[in-house]
C-alpha cells in the first residue's frame, strides 16, 4: 500500500498557506466582480468569506502575516469602492450596522473597520465616535495573534484619518473632522495597551518547552505593537507639554505594568527611537524612572545607553542650540542610573560599568569642558566596585573589558595625559585591574602620549603618571612568574624610553627635578628595564646641561648646575654598569665626555677626563669580545679625536693609552686596524698648544708603518690583502692632507705589494670584494693623476 | 364548489377597504413558505366588500344564506381536529334565497378585538381570517382570506438591565450585563462580559438567541427550542479583568414578540444564552430570559445605535448588589447539565 508521505512542519505550513491564499484569491475575485456589478451585499458576503481565512489557528505567525497581507490588499479594493460610492453621493445607509450582522467576530470586525474608515473619509459621521467604537469593539478578539493583526489593521486603516488638531474642527456637516489630537492619543494608547497585553499574553500560552520558539515568534510580531508608538510620534499637534503630560506617562505606565522583559526591552527602545530628541530631553527623568522599574531580565543597560548615545549625538549635531542649559543632563542621568543600579542587585558588574561608559561618553560629548563630570563617573564606578567587593578585575573577563573601555575613553577623548591626570579617581580606579589589565592600559596611555606628543612639564605630573603606569616601570607583586616574551618586553620598554623624551619642561630647574623624579622611578625598575629607561634619562640630562650653557647669561649658577648634572649622569651610568651593562655605559660616558668638553664649564676638563677614563676602565674591565673591543676602542679614539678641552697634560696619556690599547688588541687584524685608526688622533686631534689640529706627521707615519708591519704578520692571505688595502687608504688620506712623512714611493710600495699578493688569492666572493676595494682605490688615484691640479703631487705614482 | 360539475356555482372574492394603501406583512405558512397578507392591529375595524361572481350567467343560485365570519384561531399541529377559536364574529350578508346576478356585498366588523399576534411556529399556528360562506344544501361555497395581526406594545416603563455574576468555583467567574431586559424587534442588545476569574482555556464565546415555543399543558407540555441567532462575541482566551463588549442587532433575525400563555394554549419565549467554549469543546453557558416586543414603527433610528455602547457605570454599580448576585453562582449552569444542552441544540438543528 502506498503510504502518504509525511509532511515536514514547514511543508505543512506552506500547504496550509497555499490553501488559504487560494480561498482569498477566489473570494476576492468574486467580491470584485460583485462590486463591479454594483451588488454590494454580495460583495460584502464574499469579503466576509475571504476574511474567514483569518480565523485559522493553524498558521504560524509568518504564514498568518502573509495571509493577512493578501487580504488587507484585497480589502483596499472594497474600501476604494465604498469611498467612490460615497463620493458619488450614494448613501449606503446603515452599512455600519449591516456588517455587524456577521456571525463570526473576526470577519465582522475587519469589515467594521473597513466601513468605519470609509465613513470617516466620507465625512459622514463623527470620526471621533467611530474611532472610539472601533477600538473598543476590537476587544472581542482576545486571541493574541488574531487580535494583534486585527488591531494592526485598525492602525493601518486609520493612519490618515486620525484627528490631529488642537481644537475640534467639526461642523454639523463634517463629522469626519471631529475630535482633537488628544482623541487620537487616547485611541492609539488604548489600542497600544490592548495590543501589548495580547503580545505579552503569547508568552504565557502553550507548552513551556516551546518557550524559545514562542519568544522568537513574539519578536517577529513586535513591530505590530511598535507601530502604535510610531503613530503617536506622527501626530503633529503633540508638543512637548502634551508629550510630557499625556503621551509618555501613558506609554510608560503600560510598559512598566506589563512586567514582560521582551516587551519592555523593545518598547523602551521604540520610545527612544520614534520620538524627537528635544522631547526626550524634556522628559528624561520620567523615562529613566521607568527604566529603574523594569523587569530584572530586561537589559536596561542597552536602553539607557541607546538614549544616551542618541542625546549625545544630538548634542553634537545640533548646530548652536545643543542641550538647553536648564537641563542638567548629566546629573539626571547620573542619579537615575544609580537608582537603576540600586534597584537591580543582580545586575552583572560589566553591565554596571558599561552604563558608566555611556555616562562618561555623555559627559564628554555634551560637556567637553567639565572634567569633574568624568571624574564623578570614575568615582561612582570606584564606589560600586567597593560596594561589590570587587578588588581584582581579571583580565579578559567582561567587567575588565568594560572597565578598559571606560578608562580608555577619557584618554582617547582628551588626547592629553595631563587632562587625564586631573581626574582624581583615574589612578585609584586603575588599581582595580589585574597585572595584565594594567599593563595593557599603561601601554595605551603611553602610546597616546607619544602619538599626541604630549609634553609632561612638571615633576608632579611625572610622579603621577609613573605611579599610574607603574607596572611598566617596576616589578609588580602580582605579575606572573613567567617573564614576558622578550620581544614584547623590549617593545613595551621601548615605549617608556620614547616617553621619557616627552618629560620636558621649559624651565631647566624644573626639568632637573623631572629627571631626578624619573630617575628615582625608573631606577627601581630592575636590571632588565633600566637598560631601556636610563639611557634616555642620561641623554635628556646632557641636553639639559647644554641648555644651561645656552642660558649662562641668565643663570650665574649654571656651572654648578652642570656639575651636578654630570654627577647625576655619572651615578646613573654607574647604575647601568651595576646591571652588568658595558657597551651602553661606555657610549654614555663617551657622550658625556664630549658634551662636557663642548660646554666648557668651570670643571669640565676634569669631568670630561673622568668620563673618558671611566670609558676606558669599562673597555678594559668589562669588554672581552675582540670585535666589541675593536669597536669600543674605535669609538673611544673617535671621541677623543673630536675633543678639544684637554690640555697636553691630560691629552698625552689619553692618546698614548689609545694607541697602546689599539696595539694590544688580541688579534692581528684588529691590532692593524686599531693602530691605523689611532693614527688619526695625531693628525686631526686638537692640540691646545697649536690651537688647532696636531698634524704630527711622524707619529702618523709611525702608526701606519706599525700597521703595515702587523699586516705583514697576518697568516691569512686574504685578510692580509684586505688589511693592506685598508692601510693604503689611510696612507692616501694623509698623503692628500699633505703629510710630509708619506711619499709617493710608500704608496707605490704598498700598491705593488698588493698587486703581488692579489692574484694568489682563491677566487671567491671575499676576494672579489677586496679586488673591488682595491680597484676603486686605484681609480681614485688615477683621477688624481689625471687632474691637472693634483697631477704634480702624484707624479711618480705607478698604477 | 360543486361536486358534480352541474348546478350553479360562484366565485367569491373579498376586497378589504383601503387595501391599496394598507401595509402587508409576511408570515410563514405551515410548510415554511412565506406569504404576504394585509396587516391589522388590535381594535382596528375590518371592513370591505365581498364579491360573488356567478359562474353560469343566467342561472340562479339557491342558498340558505350568505355570511361572513371573522375568526381568530389557534391550531395545534398535533391536534389537527381541534381548532381553538378565540374570536369568532359573524355577519349575515344575505338572507336565504336566490342569487340571480353577481352580487357585491359590504361588510364591516367594527373595532374588532385582536388580542394576539399572528404566529406560525413549530407546533402551533395562530391565525386570523375572514371566511365567507354561501350556505347550500349539499356543499357550502366557502372563501377564506387570511390577514396578519401585529400586536403593538408601549415602550415598557420598567426596563431594567440584566446583570449577574455567575461562575464555577475556582474555575470561572464572570459578570455579564445586558442593557435591558425587554427589547423590541429591531432593537440592539448592548452589554459586556467582565471576566473576574479565568482558569480555563476559553476558545471562544458566543451569544445565542433561543426561542422556546411551549405548547400544551401539564404532562402534555411540548417544548420546542430553536436557536435563532448564534453570534460570536469573543475569539480567544481572555484573562482576568478583561471586558468584552456585546452588540447584537436583533433586526437581522426573524423574531416574534414574546407570547405568554396565549389563550392557555401556547407560549413563545426568548432567551439570551451566553456560551463559552473551552479548548476541549466543553461548553459553559448561562441563559437569561428576555422579553421581545413589537413597537410601533418610528422614524429611522439614529446611527448612534450602530455604535452604541454599554454604559460602563452600570458595571461599577454592580458591586453594591454583589452579595445577592453571588448566590447565583450556585445556579449557574454547570458542565454536567451542559450535555443536555448540547444534545438539545443538535436536535434543534
Amino acid at each position: 500500500m502506498p503510504t502518504t508521505p509525511q509532511l515536514s512542519p514547514q511543508e505543512e505550513q506552506e500547504k496550509l498557506l497555499e490553501e488559504a491564499l487560494n480561498v482569498v484569491r477566489t473570494q476576492a475575485f468574486q467580491m470584485k466582480r460583485c462590486l463591479d456589478k454594483g451588488r454590494l451585499m454580495d460583495g460584502l458576503k464574499h469579503a466576509s468569506t475571504m476574511l474567514g481565512e483569518l480565523r485559522t489557528s493553524l498558521l504560524s505567525p509568518k504564514s498568518y502575516y502573509e495571509c493577512y497581507m493578501a487580504i488587507s490588499d484585497e480589502l483596499r479594493h472594497l474600501e476604494m469602492y465604498l469611498v467612490d460610492e460615497f463620493q458619488k453621493g450614494r448613501k449606503v445607509a446603515d452599512l455600519y450596522e449591516l456588517v455587524q450582522y456577521a456571525g463570526n467576530i473576526v470577519p465582522r470586525l475587519y469589515l467594521l473597520i473597513t466601513v468605519g474608515t470609509v465613513y470617516i473619509k466620507s465625512n459622514e459621521l463623527s470620526r471621533k465616535d467611530i474611532l472610539k467604537d472601533l477600538v473598543e469593539m476590537c476587544r472581542g478578539v482576545q486571541h493574541p495573534l488574531r487580535g494583534l493583526f486585527l488591531r494592526n489593521y485598525l492602525l493601518q486603516c486609520t493612519k490618515n484619518v486620525l484627528p490631529d488638531a488642537v481644537e475640534d474642527q467639526s461642523t454639523e456637516n463634517s463629522g469626519g473632522q471631529s475630535g482633537t489630537v488628544m482623541d487620537s492619543v487616547d485611541f492609539i494608547q488604548l489600542n497600544f495597551a490592548e495590543m501589548n497585553k495580547l503580545w505579552v499574553r503569547m508568552q504565557h500560552q502553550g507548552h513551556s518547552r516551546d518557550r524559545e520558539r514562542r519568544e522568537n515568534e513574539r519578536r517577529e510580531l513586535r513591530i505590530l505593537v511598535g507601530t502604535n508608538l510610531v503613530r503617536l510620534s506622527q501626530l503633529e499637534c503633540i508638543d512637548i507639554d502634551k508629550f510630557k503630560q499625556s503621551v509618555l506617562p501613558g506609554v510608560l505606565e503600560q510598559v512598566v505594568n506589563c512586567k514582560d522583559a521582551i516587551a519592555q526591552e523593545y518598547l523602551m527602545e521604540c520610545v527612544i527611537q520614534v520620538f524627537p530628541d528635544d522631547f526626550h530631553l524634556q522628559s528624561l527623568s520620567s523615562f529613566l524612572r521607568a527604566c529603574a522599574e523594569l523587569h530584572p531580565n530586561v537589559n536596561v543597560k542597552n536602553i539607557i545607553i541607546a538614549l544616551i548615545d542618541r542625546l549625545a549625538s544630538f548634542a553634537q549635531n545640533e548646530e548652536g542650540s545643543g542641550i538647553p542649559s536648564e537641563i542638567q543632563l548629566f546629573d539626571i542621568f547620573s542619579q537615575q542610573i544609580s537608582q537603576v543600579i540600586q534597584n537591580r542587585p543582580d545586575m552583572p558588574p560589566e553591565d554596571i560599568v558599561s552604563l558608566q561608559v555611556a555616562l562618561i561618553n555623555l559627559a564628554l560629548k555634551c560637556y567637553p569642558d567639565k572634567v569633574d563630570y568624568v571624574d564623578k563617573v570614575l568615582e561612582t564606578t570606584e564606589d560600586i566596585f567597593n560596594r561589590l567587593n570587587l578588588d581584582h578585575v581579571e583580565h579578559g573577563s567582561p567587567v575588565s573589558k568594560e572597565l578598559m573601555r571606560l578608562m580608555k575613553i577619557p584618554v582617547d577623548t582628551y588626547n592629553n595625559i595631563l587632562t587625564v591626570l586631573e581626574l582624581q579617581h583615574f589612578g585609584p580606579l586603575f588599581e582595580y585591574f589585574d597585572y595584565k589589565g594594567r599593563q595593557l592600559m599603561s601601554c595605551h596611555i603611553i602610546n597616546n602620549a607619544l602619538e599626541n606628543e604630549t609634553m609632561i612639564p612638571a615633576q608632579e605630573n611625572v610622579d603621577a603618571i609613573l605611579n599610574i603606569v607603574n607596572c611598566m616601570v617596576q616589578d609588580q607583586n602580582d605579575q606572573p612568574e613567567e617573564p614576558d616574551d622578550p620581544e614584547d618586553f623590549a617593545e613595551e620598554q621601548g615605549l617608556m624610553g620614547r616617553f621619557i623624551h616627552l618629560l620636558q619642561s621649559e624651565d631647566p630647574n624644573q626639568q632637573f627635578l623631572i629627571l631626578n623624579t624619573a630617575r628615582k622611578h625608573f631606577g627601581a625598575g630592575g636590571d632588565k628595564r633600566i637598560k631601556f629607561t636610563l639611557p634616555p634619562i642620561v641623554f635628556a640630562a646632557y641636553r639639559l646641561a647644554i641648555r644651561y650653557k645656552q642660558l649662562s647669561d641668565e643663570d650665574e649658577n649654571w656651572e654648578k648646575k652642570c656639575q651636578k648634572i654630570f654627577q647625576f649622569c655619572h651615578q646613573t651610568i654607574g647604575a647601568l654598569i651595576k646591571a652588568e651593562q658595558a657597551e651602553i655605559p661606555l657610549r654614555l660616558f663617551l657622550q658625556g665626555s664630549l658634551v662636557a668638553g663642548q660646554i666648557g664649564f668651570e670643571n669640565s676638563e676634569t669631568v670630561a677626563y673622568e668620563f673618558l677614563s671611566q670609558a676606558f676602565s669599562i673597555y678594559e674591565d668589562e669588554i672581552s669580545d675582540s670585535k666589541a673591543q675593536l669597536a669600543a676602542i674605535t669609538l673611544i679614539i673617535g671621541t677623543l679625536e673630536q675633543m678639544s678641552c684637554f690640555g697636553e697634560e691630560n691629552q698625552e696619556p689619553l692618546f698614548t693609552q689609545c694607541a697602546l690599547a689599539a696595539s694590544k688588541l688580541l688579534k692581528k687584524p684588529d691590532q692593524c686596524r686599531g693602530v691605523s685608526v689611532s693614527s688619526h688622533l695625531f693628525w686631526s686631534g686638537f692640540s691646545q698648544a697649536k690651537d688647532g689640529e696636531f698634524h704630527d706627521g711622524k707619529r702618523v707615519s709611525d702608526c701606519l708603518k706599525k700597521g703595515v708591519k702587523i699586516a705583514n704578520q697576518c697568516m691569512d692571505s686574504s685578510v692580509q690583502v684586505q688589511l693592506f688595502v685598508e692601510v693604503l687608504n689611510h696612507y692616501i688620506f694623509f698623503f692628500e692632507k699633505g703629510c710630509e712623512q708619506i711619499s709617493v714611493q710608500v704608496l707605490n710600495q704598498i700598491i705593488s705589494k698588493i698587486r703581488e699578493l692579489l692574484p694568489n688569492l682563491e677566487s671567491n666572493e671575499e676576494t672579489e670584494q677586496i679586488n673591488k676595494h682595491f680597484k676603486n682605490t686605484l681609480e681614485h688615484l688615477q683621477l688624481k693623476l689625471d687632474n691637472a691640479e693634483t697631477a704634480e703631487q702624484y707624479s711618480g705614482l705607478v698604477l | 364548489m360543486s361536486f358534480f360539475g352541474f348546478g350553479q356555482s360562484a366565485e367569491i372574492s373579498i376586497a378589504l377597504d383601503g387595501q391599496e394603501n394598507r401595509r402587508t406583512a409576511e408570515i410563514k405558512t405551515e410548510d415554511g413558505k412565506r406569504e404576504k397578507y394585509y396587516l391589522y392591529f388590535d381594535g382596528e375595524t375590518v371592513s370591505g366588500n365581498v364579491n360573488i361572481a356567478l359562474k353560469k350567467k343566467g342561472s340562479k343560485l339557491e342558498h340558505q344564506g350568505i355570511k361572513i365570519e371573522f375568526i381568530g384561531q389557534i391550531e395545534l399541529y398535533y391536534d389537527r381536529g381541534n381548532h381553538h377559536e378565540f374570536t369568532s364574529l359573524v355577519k349575515e350578508l344575505v338572507r336565504p334565497g336566490e342569487l340571480t346576478h353577481d352580487a357585491n356585498l359590504n361588510f364591516e366588523f367594527s373595532q374588532v378585538e385582536k388580542p394576539y399576534e399572528s404566529y406560525t411556529g413549530a407546533n402551533v399556528r395562530l391565525r386570523y381570517f375572514l371566511r365567507v360562506t354561501i350556505v347550500k344544501r349539499l356543499s357550502d361555497v366557502v372563501k377564506e382570506q387570511d390577514i396578519v395581526v401585529h400586536t403593538l406594545s408601549q415602550y415598557p416603563e420598567l426596563n431594567s438591565s440584566i446583570k449577574m455574576e455567575v461562575g464555577i468555583e475556582d474555575c470561572l467567574h464572570i459578570e455579564f450585563e445586558y442593557n435591558k431586559s425587554k427589547y423590541h424587534l429591531k432593537d440592539v442588545i448592548v452589554g459586556k462580559i467582565y471576566f473576574l476569574l479565568v482558569r480555563i482555556k476559553i476558545k471562544h464565546m458566543e451569544l445565542q438567541v433561543i426561542k422556546r415555543e411551549t405548547t400544551g399543558t401539564g404532562p402534555n407540555t411540548f417544548n420546542e427550542n430553536e436557536t435563532i441567532a448564534k453570534y460570536e462575541i469573543m475569539d480567544g482566551a481572555p484573562v482576568r479583568g478583561e471586558s468584552i463588549p456585546i452588540r447584537l442587532f436583533l433586526s437581522g433575525y426573524e423574531l416574534t414578540p414574546t407570547m405568554k400563555d396565549i389563550n392557555k394554549k401556547f407560549s413563545v419565549r426568548y432567551y439570551l444564552n451566553l456560551v463559552l467554549v473551552d479548548e476541549e469543546e466543553r461548553r459553559y453557558f448561562k441563559q437569561q430570559e428576555i422579553t421581545i416586543f413589537r413597537r410601533a414603527d418610528k422614524v429611522r433610528k439614529n446611527y448612534q445605535a450602530a455604535l452604541s455602547h454599554h454604559n460602563p457605570s452600570l458595571l461599577s454599580d454592580g458591586g453594591g448588589s454583589g452579595k445577592s448576585q453571588y448566590q447565583n453562582t450556585e445556579e449557574a449552569d454547570t458542565k454536567e447539565k451542559e450535555d443536555d444542552e448540547v444534545n438539545n441544540e443538535e436536535d434543534a438543528k
